[in-house]
């Protein structure tokens, strides 16, 4: 999923740099107009700024909610907050809950937090391994 | 508000709501900024341009509840706009990243207002 949100958030900002410039340009011929005009017949004033041109205005708010959703989309995933909730996740689905987008473990994945309770180490034959000790000493 | 005695019952995940918290508080910002440019670009003054903030901003909200909140939560059987899987209120999800970001987008507004009418 992170080429799709990443390429979606590039094409955004593409729009947008694109209708950037043209709202510039827009502008400057505006202002360039108005000047040439007055200059023209003094007595012909027009407003400097014009409003803008619907094209570029759509092509904004579109490019704004194409990097709105490529954003959205580059979020990592959330984690439920109630314990019991967070925990039967994590106990079903292991690694493969936490990894991000990109397909990699999370940083901060602590993996089951009941780890301590659920191994034990067996018991030692301590007598065992006391006499075995003992068989090395006496081979020295 | 949950009592001391909801949160012996059903412990809560201090980790899981920070990284959540900062999940959505980032997007906010980035997006704010975002907006930012979009509205000195459609040089919206005044009034307009809260407006048009805080419009886009519930928008980055809803389709943050749609991709990332209600896959889960609907089939963990919550309703429609409940938040609590993830959230601990329904307001901090609502709104908590409103006037967060909007420093940011009042600065790349007035930034992009100025580069576009030069």
């Amino acid at each position: 999923m992170t080429w799709f949100s990443k390429s979606t958030t590039t094409f955004g900002f593409l729009l947008l740099a694109h209708a950037c410039y043209s709202a510039y340009e827009h502008s400057a011929l505006q202002s360039h107009r108005a000047a040439s005009l007055s200059s023209l017949s003094a007595t012909q004033q027009q407003a400097a700024s014009s409003s803008l041109p619907l094209d570029i205005s759509l092509e904004t708010i579109v490019a704004t909610v194409i990097i709105t959703l490529g954003l959205v989309l580059n979020t990592a995933k959330l984690r439920p907050i109630q314990w019991r909730v967070w925990a039967g996740q994590i106990e079903r689905a292991g690694e493969e809950g936490a990894r991000s987008s990109s397909g990699e473990v999370d940083k901060d994945y602590v993996g089951n937090p009941f780890k301590l309770l659920e191994s034990r180490p067996g018991f030692v034959d301590i007598r065992k391994q006391r006499k075995e000790f003992a068989e090395w000493v006496k081979q020295q | 508000m949950p009592t001391e005695r909801e949160f012996q019952v059903a412990p809560i995940v201090p980790e899981s709501v920070m990284h959540n918290t900062k999940a959505l508080s980032n997007l906010q910002s980035l997006s704010a900024s975002i907006f930012g440019v979009a509205a000195g670009i459609l040089g919206l003054e005044s009034y307009s341009g809260f407006l048009f903030y805080f419009i886009f901003t519930i928008l980055t909200t809803m389709l943050f509840y749609t991709f990332r909140v209600a896959p889960t939560s609907l089939k963990s059987g919550l309703g429609a706009f409940d938040t609590s899987r993830y959230f601990r209120t329904q307001y901090e999800f609502w709104a908590g990243g409103v006037f967060g970001g909007l420093a940011g987008y009042i600065l790349t507004w007035t930034l992009f207002y100025g580069l576009v009418r030069a």
